[in-house]
């Protein structure tokens, strides 16, 4: 399954409360993405909350965009990665 | 014996049932392992709803030929009616599967039809149960299908028709797993066997667990065939010996036949069902095998002479009981049997009657068994048996056994000296060689059976070769030769009223005209289609709609390709001809890209992508409206599509396939800012476009090469559009586009300005569409103008949906918002308008407003609503 990184910018700032319903907000992101067969792996979020870098694995670029359609998130720019972790070599 | 583990697959299969009695059929495929219990499981089932529903019963025959439509003959002679009729009849075949459809839905008892071991079925059959999933849904049928999953590999037949069911609302896979260890210790109460064991050496196979026990002995036997023999050992020899003509015969074995082979000993078969090793039929007609697994093991033990006695013994005796269904048992135990003759009358027989009822493969198969037998025949009845092989071969896409037996036969007659014939074989020679994408064998032999056919008296085989010329000029876009071909089959065509040639002539012109600029070759595709119709060749009209919108769309005509696309959708998907939905849907899917609908072009070009074996020419062209989407996005994974968009459509050799996919790599190379890859790509194919002087090809590659600063000769029949650009006149050239129909060339178009209302536009066009790449180009070049005030990044979305709409709440907010009416929004959605009504007042309510002018403010002020003309995603 390829991984994608997927910019995005909320120029309002994005808030996720730390409650029921910010928890049901994540989930619900995720069982979304389930019916595209993509799986968010995670996210990095800026100090200032405009910017996520998120990862997912998804079998290709239109279910990802189509993931992120259904929960209404912005996409800037997707592109495919790979890990490369510092101790893979060891 | 007890069912132990099935109870919630019998409740599950008790709750469809019901839901079909409601009038939603359902089509479950049982899946397991061989003995781990699925006839059990459905046969219990069966008798538990024997009250209830009506029951239809047929299985798969495990011969390497089987007979074609098995099951179905099965189910007709208890059902009788109009589909027996039909079958014996030998009708059209969308006739039968219509008449098995009807009968799912006729009684007032819901139905419940049993197909056993799919994972044998024929090709007919395969065909059947494709039909039947796509249309259960609106009768009052459960139809169970049981098959072996262990057997059904990535390649085998029954894996496509699961791939192209799975994604049908109305068919459940119920997989069936072996037995726990509980439940093996449960049936190993009261036998000296040790549970633990029995478990681990029989995976909880229900089969080999049960054969363990019933053999009573101590020891376990290391495999399940060890335990069925050990089991018939205890028989006595005259049994022992009936029990292998039963085997010979097949799973089941009909009384009269037994008796008659076995002679004498055939009382002793008592014996055998007092052991266990062989069943009854209840209303005593004939026995059964507990298992397959079990006769094949009783088989395999019988020596090789006794075995070919046996079935010499069963071939003969059948002989006496000839009709049409025993066609493919006769030649299955001819070969058994290894009587040639036999092999030799039977085979080919059966291989017609296969075609008959379009069991392709089947036919194929015993085309094949006659020829492993016709090693010393007189050479021109070989001929004639490799000719018929190789017509079914190009039936079922065995390319290379179809060029190999066409061309055997081509060189016998040679040989025999009969010019008629070999033309004949070298024409559809030739179809087979451009079906392989090998189009220069194929034209040669087109040549050489035209110099064999000219010289002889006017014929029918004649006019095929005229019409398949003309068909091979035309793929070549070489237009004036396509016309004069094409008028010649045509004409020959109606002499010798051979109505194919005509219908394939009309086609011929018809594509080379509308592909040259002449949209009088419309008429002459429709007039093709007319044809076709009258003469009621399905695949004429599907391959006509294919023509004309796959013509007019490589015209840039998107409103008459699209016109064409879903009538010849429409028509494919009723008729299930798959091979033609695809090739329409890849055109469909280009036509939605370049209009700008990039979701749903993306979303058919992908769907089609992830079939692993439709024709070249389909993926192809998916291949490359995935790539340009994606490389318009500017989203990753371009290369790897349009790498094998080129590698495929370098096979075929063709302007048609190799220009737009050189094309669309020079745009890729040009958006990742490679002016050396662009120039290269273009050049790969702009010689080729040249030469056959394409309007839209040469002007397309001619556009990118001067766009990468090479300066070249534009010809004067390139494309208005791309003509005018070169020529610096931007916005005539977008002019031009939007009369398309291309939001992105138009856009494009104005982005070449150096106008600062232009590059708005254009940036504002990008934008809407997501056209990263060419956002970032407009803006850099907007800035280095000087020009301020440019737009920032994307619009504002929120992240959960602050209103707790749901999805489709949602839905219908957004076109509230586009000033909808309630019937629109409907229309648009598939929904009845009640529904809507309801969807309305509850958005009015869970927004807390009055009327859709407050919902549609409110929805933008929360984000919900973006103020993008947001796309429709449209049903397949």
């Amino acid at each position: 399954m390829p991984r994608y990184l997927v910019e995005r910018t909320f120029p309002d700032g994005l808030e996720v409360p730390m409650n029921a319903q910010g928890a049901d907000a994540m989930l619900g992101v995720v069982n979304q993405n389930a019916d595209f067969g993509v799986t968010w792996v995670h996210s990095y979020v800026t100090d200032d909350k405009r910017k996520t870098f998120c990862i997912y694995d998804g079998p290709d670029p239109e279910s990802i965009r189509k993931a992120a359609g259904c929960n209404s998130l912005p996409v800037d720019r997707i592109i495919k990665v790979s890990v490369l972790d510092p101790y893979f070599y060891k | 014996m007890e069912v132990l583990e099935r109870e919630s697959f019998l409740s599950e299969l008790g709750g469809f049932l019901k839901e079909a009695s409601e009038g939603r059929g359902r089509l479950v495929f049982v899946a397991g392992e061989a003995g781990v219990g699925k006839s059990t499981l459905v046969e219990t089932f069966c008798r538990g709803e024997r009250d209830s529903a009506r029951v239809l019963r047929g299985s798969c025959d495990p011969l390497s030929t089987p007979r074609p439509l098995g099951p179905l003959i099965d189910i007709a002679a208890h059902a009788g009616g109009e589909l027996e009729r039909l079958l014996r009849s030998a009708g059209q075949r969308h006739e039968v599967f219509s008449a098995f459809l009807s009968l799912l839905s006729d009684s007032r008892r819901p139905t419940l039809v049993v197909l056993e071991d799919v994972h044998w079925a024929d090709e007919a059959t395969l065909d059947l149960l494709r039909f039947t999933g796509r249309r259960i849904d609106a009768t009052s049928a459960l139809l169970i299908a049981t098959y072996r999953d262990d057997e059904v590999g990535p390649r085998h037949p029954l894996r496509m028709v699961l791939g192209d069911l799975a994604t049908s609302a109305c068919i459940t896979r119920m997989p069936v797993p072996p037995l726990s260890e509980e439940a093996v210790g449960e049936l190993a109460k009261g036998s000296d066997i040790d549970p633990g064991d029995l478990y681990r050496l029989t995976g909880g196979n229900p089969f080999f667990v049960t054969e363990v026990l019933e053999a009573g002995e101590s020891g376990i036997p290391p495999t399940v065939r060890d335990a069925v023999l050990s089991r018939a050992a205890r028989l006595s020899e005259p049994a022992r010996s009936v029990l292998d003509v039963a085997a010979a015969i097949g799973f089941g074995s009909e009384a009269w036949l037994l008796s008659a082979v076995a002679g004498p000993e055939s009382d002793a078969v008592d014996e055998c069902v007092a052991i266990g090793v062989l069943r009854q039929q209840p209303d005593g007609s004939g026995f059964t095998f507990r298992h397959e697994i079990a006769r094949e093991a009783i088989l395999d033990a019988v020596p090789i002479q006794r075995r070919k006695h046996l079935n010499h013994d069963i071939l003969t005796t059948l002989e006496t009981m000839i009709s049409a269904d025993l066609l493919a048992r006769l030649a299955h135990h001819a070969e058994e049997a290894g009587d040639r003759d036999a092999v030799l009358r039977y085979a080919p027989a059966a291989a017609r009657r296969a075609r008959v009822l379009n069991a392709h493969r089947e036919a194929a198969a015993q085309f094949a068994r006659a020829l492993r037998f016709a090693g010393d025949i007189p050479p021109t009845e070989r001929a004639s048996l490799l000719h018929e092989y190789a017509q079914v071969c190009m039936q079922v896409d065995y390319l290379d056994e179809a060029i190999a037996a066409g061309q055997e036969a081509a060189s016998l007659w040679h040989d025999t000296g009969e010019p008629l014939r070999e033309g004949q074989a070298l024409g559809e020679l030739s179809q087979a060689f451009v079906s392989a994408g090998r189009n220069v064998e194929g034209e040669h032999a087109i040549r050489t059976a035209l110099w064999l056919l000219e010289p002889l008296p006017a014929s029918a085989e004649l006019a095929r070769v005229y019409s398949l010329h003309a068909h091979l000029r035309m793929l070549n876009r070489d237009t004036a030769e396509a016309i004069a071909w094409g008028q010649r089959a045509i004409e020959l065509g109606e002499r010798t009223n051979y109505v194919r040639a005509v219908i394939n002539g009309y086609n011929a012109m018809g594509s080379a005209m509308v592909v040259s600029g002449d949209d009088k070759g419309i008429a002459f595709l429709e007039h093709s289609l007319a044809l076709s119709r009258d003469a009621g060749i399905d695949v004429g009209i599907a391959g006509a709609y294919g023509n004309l919108g796959s013509a007019a769309g490589e015209m840039y005509q998107f409103e008459i390709a699209d016109h064409y696309l879903d009538l010849g959708i429409a028509f494919s998907t009723e008729r299930d001809l798959d091979y033609n939905r695809f090739y329409l849907t890849s055109w469909l899917s280009l036509s939605h890209l370049y209009q700008g609908r990039w979701s749903t072009a993306a979303d058919l070009a992908a769907g089609l992508v992830r079939r692993p074996n439709i024709a070249a020419i389909s993926r192809i062209m998916a291949l490359l409206a995935l790539g340009r989407v994606r490389a318009r996005r500017g989203d990753p994974d371009v290369w790897t599509v349009l790498d094998e968009a080129l590698e495929l459509s370098e096979q075929t050799g063709t302007l048609q396939r190799l220009a737009p996919v050189c094309a669309a790599r020079a745009e890729a190379a040009w958006l990742a800012g490679d002016r050396d890859k662009t120039v290269a790509e273009a050049r790969r194919a702009y010689d080729l476009a040249i030469q056959h002087q394409h309007i839209w090809h040469s002007g397309e590659l001619s556009y990118w090469l001067w766009r990468a600063g090479m300066k070249h000769e534009v010809p004067d029949y390139a494309a208005e559009p791309f003509a005018l650009q070169i020529a610096g006149c931007w916005a005539e050239a977008a002019e031009a586009w939007r009369a398309l129909l291309c939001p992105y060339e138009a856009a494009r178009a104005l982005a070449e300005s150096y106008d600062e209302d232009a590059l708005r536009q254009a940036l504002q066009e990008f934008e809407q569409l997501g056209a990263a790449p060419m956002v970032t180009l407009v803006t850099g070049k907007m800035r280095d103008l000087g020009i301020r005030g440019i737009p920032r990044g994307p619009r504002p979305q929120t992240l959960a949906n602050p209103a707790g709409l749901t999805r489709r709440e949602t839905e219908v907010l957004g076109l509230l918002a586009e000033g909808l009416r309630n019937a629109e929004i409907a229309e648009r959605l598939f929904l009845s308008p009640k529904t809507i009504d309801h969807h309305v007042s509850s958005v009015l309510a869970k927004l807390g407003v009055q009327n859709r002018v407050e919902a549609g403010r409110e929805g933008v002020r929360l984000g919900i609503v973006s103020r993008q003309d947001r796309e429709i995603e449209t049903p397949n």
